[in-house]
């Protein structure tokens, strides 16, 4: 399928706090109570349409765990936008933002696009965080902030697709230079009418054996 | 850490099978240091240090070569066809990449050498070969140098020429090595995958260009492709992860930890081997320093599971696939296979851990989808049993189609349950395969749960019905949920229940007029048949019209008018009377409306017989007699309609019920009945009126006269009628005047004087006749006489015959002649043409009579004619006197005179 723009994002948050099932559910639009433990980092695609334009999402989906953390770290470079997860039921998880949030911004691009998601909105009687609390976090740290539930599928969509737009939004501000893979953002196929011979775009005019783009 | 692992596996040593040239034999061989390994096409193939290449196609079969002179350092086996590349040493040079064709063998066995190519770096930097690659379409290779450089070799592989050796990739930090290579195919895009000690490339051929995938690199043996189960990627392993790579980047990683040795791809499985014992970290493995325990762990990377893992005590060369299993290679010469297990019995490995969705995903991604139900329905029972039940209904409704619904149905038939029910018979609609009682039970889960936002859904659910709809209503109905009834009943067009439902639950008569208004001719028809009578005692004006539209040109409301040259469709207006029990005024108007609505006369006679009956009937109820007049004139106008049909007999009942006077007279006369006219003028003593009838109708019935006279005679007050009517008798002679006589005699009140004209008029007439009656006998009495003496004479005396002309010719008589006793001659040759033996001039004359004598004669016989004949006969005496002058009396012989004549004629 053809799309304008490919966005990547990376989910991220402690282990069990249902990045796997916030994933499962945007993709497949379904719900898996006992889900395997991550090892390492996974991931899904879907097209979405903004504005008019196809845009395809690529997510890596991490693991949680503190051991695998040297492992995910490295899949922050190159993300367009973050979903920070915890889970309102467990108040550590809350507490261990500020520590997600330093590994995000030390290792990503300073213009990605990072949410944060309180998940397990539907498990109302085990709260332990607030919506206030999560929100004012959010404004704190300058990010966006929603409750999601995986399991009934609340705003699973929207948070998704409200990262995008404003990754969209911010594209169109001229903020994201669209043309540096390194920023977790890919023309379409049907936009790099130029091919190789497009400067910048694909690391053509560099000679052989001088490595990589980065 | 990590995931489930299995034992999908039967691993097994080989043991040496005892021959001489075996596969053990060969690994026993002394300094024959096994240094490479490959397979495929149905076929192992080994290097060793020795230089000599081997080829097993089974493990008693080896086919071996001597390579190089030196050493073999690599194999690589192509898949589509059976081709080999080796890398190898003649000397200490420089490697050598050899092509070997194993479809073309030379005379002593062995396979041809097809092409030599010394593995030369093209800026003439010398290193060796780490890694070697072939693309399949045979006519491009890359090889991987010490020193980071990757090369391509293009050109035809099999020949030894035109082969143009490129550099696309060189490294500028010292001691990086090249350490994998892959060839992939994106569309009409050749790309090179390139793995080396501490980066990942993607080399496009096509575009020539280069991307560096990642900063982190593997070791040698490390990095792998994998096939359409996972989209061709490239793979390297490091101690910490495995990383999946596509041509455009990274992929998924998994943290499989342990210092890789090997990393192959078998059949969906990624199959690593470190070092170290099972379970134990990589870090105790280094410090144990037993570098001699590798573990090999097969990975399903699709289900997420270990499906095998093993800890060997010896060095492992390879793990290769060759034969329907895995083999692994140890350097001491072990060869240790390992035997997947068929589906089945993961899956029952599976069921016993109750591992079901792992199953499920197992079985998906095999493809074994006949036992995929199966596992639903185990894994369904097993949620159950556990009183999961949402999970268990979420698994009974992927069995939908496969399972029987009833199994499923049983299980949650419980109050408590009734959620999970209704979901699994939603699904079952949904699929299309519920059944009557599918329906009934899940219409009556939503009435019973009270839940009418789905009931609602379920009434507007998709346009091809899934269910039973009349059961659908049937259920709706009886749970009072009438609405929900109607829409169902509304949406898939049963006019019926609509109406049943509207009309008997819900009393909305307005609606359901309007609902049959706009119904098509055949529906609207059979709902008026079926609810007019309930209609028409509620909306008895509206019904009307509605019925009167429907009898003559119905068009559903909301239509655009049909073109002229269509028909109307129209009901029998005759099929609805019987709704208007009750309604006699609506009656009336619905069928003057149609009987001046249908003009052509194809209505039935029952229209017109019950309107006649509604009028007649209100005559009945008239109080004054102008109200009763011009009823009686309405009454008449109908039955003296043009088009009007009439049951006749039906009719006159009707007006002899009701008395109508004028009704009965003109049904008579319709009828023909003049005698029941003029009785009826008789009984009413009408005497103007029974002259009036006999006048008009004598014609017709000429009895009607004599009807009359006895009549008249019968009433003092009417003697001035006899005379006209005995005039009219008379005339036609209806009666002999004995009889005419005879009747008056009757009469109390008839006089002579009444009948006397009548009677000397009778009495000159037969006279007049007897007279003339008396002449004509005289008459025939002479002529009789005359006759007898003829015949007296024609007996007695001779006849002279004294013609002299012949009769015909009318010339002179002469000889031969012939002679007729009625006093004609001829000549002969005149008679010539006629019959020589009656006369030609009389012959007519008396053929006539004996044809009526003839003819008499036989109706003599004929007894029974004759008394039929007397019997139809008015005047017997006639008969029996014309039978007597047949001659029925008369003997037989006499009748033979006439023909005496023709005796006497030669005399």
């Amino acid at each position: 399928m053809s799309y304008s723009y490919l966005f990547k994002y990376i989910i991220i948050g402690d282990t069990g706090v249902g990045k796997s099932c916030l994933l499962l559910q945007f993709t497949d639009k379904r719900f898996q109570p006992v889900h395997d433990l991550t090892i390492g980092v996974e991931f899904g695609a879907r097209m979405i349409n903004i504005d008019g334009k196809q845009i395809k999402l690529q997510i890596w989906d991490t693991a949680g765990q503190e051991s695998f953390r040297s492992i995910t770290r490295s899949y922050y470079r190159g993300a367009a936008g973050a979903l920070l997860v915890y889970d309102i039921t467990r108040r550590e998880t809350f507490e261990h933002l500020t520590s997600w949030l330093e590994d995000a911004r030390q290792h990503s691009s300073a213009n990605m696009v990072i949410m944060l998601i309180g998940n397990k909105s539907d498990l109302e009687a085990k709260r332990e965080v607030t919506a206030e609390e999560g929100l004012s976090f959010a404004k704190e740290h300058a990010l966006v902030f929603m409750e999601t539930s995986a399991k009934t599928a609340a705003n699973v969509e929207e948070a998704f697709i409200n990262t995008a737009k404003e990754i969209y939004q911010k594209i169109q501000d001229g903020i994201f230079d669209v043309t540096n893979e390194a920023n977790g953002i890919k023309l379409g196929p049907q936009y790099q009418t130029g091919g190789p011979s497009r400067p910048g775009a694909i690391d053509s005019g560099k000679p052989p054996g001088q490595g990589g783009c980065c | 850490m990590s995931w489930r692992i299995f034992k999908f596996f039967e691993s097994e040593e080989l043991k040496d099978p005892d021959s001489t040239n075996s596969f053990h034999s060969l690994l026993s061989r002394p300094n024959c240091g096994i240094t490479c390994f490959t397979c495929g096409r149905g076929q192992m193939v080994l290097g060793d240090s020795q230089g000599s290449l081997h080829v097993l196609t089974s493990f008693s079969d080896i086919l071996s070569t001597s390579a190089y002179l030196l050493r073999v350092s690599l194999v690589y086996q192509m898949r589509q066809r059976n081709v080999i590349i080796t890398v190898g040493d003649d000397e200490d040079l420089m490697p050598i990449i050899r092509v070997w064709n194993y479809e073309k063998l030379t005379k002593e066995g062995i396979p041809t050498l097809s092409r030599s190519i010394p593995a030369l770096i093209p800026n003439g930097r010398q290193s060796s070969v780490m890694v070697v690659c072939a693309h399949e379409s045979m006519t491009l290779m890359a090889v991987g140098f010490k020193d980071g450089t990757v090369v391509t070799v293009r050109g035809n592989l099999m020949r030894d020429r035109l082969s143009t050796m490129k550099v696309v990739h060189s490294e500028s930090t010292p001691g990086v090595y090249a350490t994998g290579l892959g060839f992939r195919q994106v569309k009409n895009r050749t790309i090179l995958l390139i793995s080396t000690s501490d980066a990942v490339y993607t080399v496009d051929l096509t575009l020539k260009t280069e991307t560096k995938l990642d900063s982190i690199g593997c070791e040698l043996g490390c990095s792998t492709m994998t096939d359409h189960t996972q989209d061709y990627k490239f793979v390297i392993a490091r101690s910490e992860a495995v990383y999946f790579y596509t041509p455009e980047g990274r992929a998924q990683a998994f943290a499989f930890e342990g210092e890789k040795v090997l990393l192959r791809w078998y059949r969906g499985y990624l199959i690593s081997v470190v070092y170290g014992a099972r379970g134990s970290s990589a870090r105790a493995a280094a410090k144990s320093g037993a570098k001699d325990v590798m573990t090999v762990s097969v990975y399903d990377i699709q289900n997420q599971f270990v499906a095998y893992q093993m800890t060997l005590n010896g060095r492992v060369v390879d793990v290769v696939s060759e034969w329907g299993s895995l083999y692994i290679l140890l350097r001491d010469g072990r060869l240790i296979r390992l035997e997947e297990n068929d589906t089945k019995t993961k899956l029952e490995t599976l069921f016993k851990k109750n591992l079901y969705p792992t199953a499920i995903n197992l079985a998906r991604s095999q493809s074994y989808n006949d036992g995929l139900i199966d596992i639903f329905t185990q894994y369904g029972d097993h949620l159950y049993s556990k009183g999961d039940f949402d999970g268990a209904i979420e698994q009974y409704i992927l069995t939908i189609g496969k399972l029987e619904p009833s199994y499923v149905i049983r299980k949650f038939l419980d109050a408590q349950r009734i959620h999970n029910l209704t979901d699994y018979l939603k699904a079952l609609h949904k699929k299309g395969i519920a059944n009557a009682d599918h329906t009934t039970l899940l219409l009556n889960c939503y009435t019973k749960l009270r839940d009418i936002d789905q009931l609602d859904a379920f009434v507007t659910e998709s346009h091809s019905p899934t269910f039973d709809v009349s059961t659908a209503i049937h259920v709706c109905r009886q749970a009072n949920y009438h609405r929900h009834a109607l829409a169902l009943a509304k949406k898939y067009k049963k006019h019926d229940s609509y109406l049943l439902i509207q009309l008997e639950d819900l009393h909305d008569c307005d609606d359901a007029m309007e609902y049959i208004a706009r119904l098509k001719f055949r529906d609207a028809e059979a709902s008026m048949i079926k609810y007019g009578k309930l209609l028409l005692t509620e909306l008895p004006d509206d019904t009307t019209r509605l019925l009167q539209n429907l009898c003559t040109d119905w068009l559903p409301r909301g239509q655009t008018p049909r073109p002229e040259d269509v028909v109307p469709d129209w009901s029998d207006p005759a099929l609805y009377i019987e709704l208007f029990v009750n309604h006699r005024h609506h009656l009336t108007v619905f069928l003057e409306h149609q009987i001046s609505t249908h003009t052509s006369g194809n209505l039935r006679d029952v229209i017109f017989t019950t309107l006649l009956e509604l009028y007649l009937a209100e005559i009945g109820a008239c109080r004054t007699p102008e109200e009763r007049t011009a009823k009686e004139k309405r009454a008449l106008e109908l039955m003296q309609r043009k088009n009007a049909t009439f049951d006749l007999d039906h009719a006159l009942v009707l007006a002899q019920i009701h008395d109508f006077k004028s009704g009965i007279l003109f049904l008579y006369e319709k009828a023909g009945l003049f005698q029941q006219i003029l009785q009826y003028h008789m009984e009413h003593n009408d005497y103007q009126s029974v002259m009036a009838t006999c006048k008009r109708h004598g014609r017709k019935d000429p009895n009607l006269w004599v009807q009359a006279l006895s009549f008249f005679s019968s009433r003092r007050e009417c003697k001035g009628q006899i005379p006209e009517v005995l005039q009219h008798i008379d005339e036609d002679q209806l009666m002999p005047p004995l009889m005419v006589i005879q009747t008056l005699a009757d009469s109390q009140f008839s006089t002579l004087s009444d009948i006397k004209p009548y009677i000397v008029k009778h009495l000159q007439k037969e006279n007049e006749q007897i007279a003339k009656d008396e002449q004509s006998i005289r008459q025939y009495r002479d002529e009789t006489g005359r006759i007898r003496e003829n015949v007296k004479e024609l007996q007695t005396s001779a006849k002279i015959f004294q013609m002299m002309k012949c009769s015909l010719c009318r010339r002179g008589l002469s000889l031969p002649a012939i002679h007729f006793l009625c006093k004609h001659s001829f000549h002969q040759d005149c008679l010539q043409d006629e019959l020589e033996h009656e006369c030609p001039l009389c012959y007519r004359d008396n053929r006539k009579v004996l044809d009526i004598i003839q003819r008499q004669e036989q109706t003599a016989g004929l007894h029974e004619q004759f008394h039929s004949q007397l019997q139809r006969s008015p005047d017997g005496f006639s008969v029996v006197a014309e039978y007597f002058g047949r001659g029925v009396f008369n003997k037989r012989s006499s009748s033979k005179s006439p023909g005496s004549s023709v005796e006497q004629r030669k005399a």
